[in-house]
């Protein structure tokens, strides 16, 4: 069998694509690792609890809605926002909620912690990567393997 | 593989081109009855469709882009005309595909999470690898010399091909509004198999279609250059 010898030039070349790929990123690797609680776009209510100077800083908190949290209370929104570890917040909205915020689902909102409270400004649904039928949801419910609502 | 010329390449497309595109519009035609006559989503309803040209359009734009860097690095290295016209004609085909996802995927948001846009990490860097295309187009088409457009095109997308992992797994490494992926990820796929199935068939008939399209501009450009060189010849 003839074993296959590289050109020189076809070496150099390699080389050389090598150093521009590994630089170039490396540079983005470090870039965007430095940069992580930036290009995070939430944070969890347990997160918040690390967090010094909370107050009137504008953040944005995701979690799922409580159930039985979410009510109207004087023209405006009043729910609580948990997450995994069962930590919360209490939050007030005041405008239209999006179409597809419910109990037990994803959202995310965008505010300022005042006395406790957050005060959002903006409301997100945040969707999960689930999808099905309601028809499968019912066979899923019949057979007692629905773990949703 | 490096020794097939571009116009063999060109001629062996050209020739079956015509099947591909008859399968493509066979493929999209039973995509389009599954998508209409599918059940809803339990919980977004029909807005969820808009799913079956999105994803299809968003793994394309990242497969094409990887095969771009590919074919840009084989050209590099071992100097192949044929890989450089490929990573030519790939990319306004790229560009298109990620302008769908942005466009679909902003509709598809401001139904679901009530916003057309947000500064996420998926959706930036989704942003950004349709600027890498548009980088891509105006650099090839910035020479005089088409040998140099493409010695400086191919390395923007061996640079851009950096981008593909942090587009796919963006969701995973930070907090995004964007949600997870559903179909490649670990644990298998998190949607019924009549979705799946509808995905799937939806997806192979634009990459068909992509493919019928790709062989026309590759056709296209050998045919502009064999005119150019006989011009060349002429005077």
């Amino acid at each position: 069998m003839r074993i296959i010898k590289l050109n020189k030039q076809i070496k150099k070349r390699f080389i050389f694509l090598l150093i521009i790929f590994v630089c170039f990123s490396s540079s983005i690797f470090l870039i965007s690792y430095s940069l992580k609680d930036q290009i995070a776009y939430f944070v969890e209510p347990t997160d918040l609890k690390k967090m010094n100077e909370l107050e009137n800083k504008y953040l944005r908190v995701g979690g799922l809605v409580k159930e039985n949290s979410l009510k109207f209370i004087d023209g405006s929104w009043v729910f609580e926002v948990i997450d995994q570890n069962k930590n919360s917040i209490n939050v007030v909205f005041s405008k239209t909620l999006p179409n597809l915020v419910e109990e037990k689902k994803g959202i995310i909102v965008e505010g300022k912690l005042v006395n406790n409270t957050f005060i959002a400004e903006i409301v997100l649904a945040k969707h999960d990567e689930n999808y099905m039928p309601q028809s499968a949801i019912n066979k899923l419910k019949e057979e007692g393997k629905w773990r949703g609502d | 593989m490096f020794a097939i010329t571009p116009n063999a390449l060109s001629t062996f497309m050209n020739s079956i081109s015509k099947y591909i595109v008859i399968l493509s519009f066979l493929l999209i035609g039973i995509a389009a009855f599954l998508i209409i006559f599918i059940e809803n989503d339990y919980y977004q309803g029909i807005s969820f469709k808009i799913m079956f040209i999105h994803v299809p359009a968003a793994w394309l734009s990242l497969a094409i882009f990887l095969a771009m860097g590919i074919s840009s690095i084989i050209g590099l290295i071992f100097k192949s005309p044929t890989a450089f016209t490929i990573a030519r004609s790939l990319s306004p085909i790229g560009l298109i595909m990620s302008i769908i996802v942005l466009v679909t995927g902003s509709i598809w948001g401001n139904l679901t999470w009530g916003a057309y846009w947000v500064w996420d990490a998926r959706l930036t860097s989704m942003l950004i690898l349709a600027f890498i295309y548009l980088g891509h187009i105006l650099l090839l088409y910035s020479f005089e010399h088409f040998q140099k457009a493409d010695f400086a095109a191919s390395i923007l997308a061996i640079i851009g091909m950096v981008n593909l992992p942090i587009v796919k797994f963006s969701v995973d490494w930070w907090t995004t509004l964007h949600q997870g992926s559903s179909v490649l990820k670990i644990g298998g796929p998190s949607m019924t198999n009549d979705y799946l199935i509808t995905l799937l068939v939806s997806f192979l008939g634009i990459f068909m279609l992509t493919m019928y399209w790709f062989s026309n501009i590759f056709y296209i450009i050998i045919e502009k250059r064999k005119i150019e060189r006989s011009k060349l010849l002429n005077d």
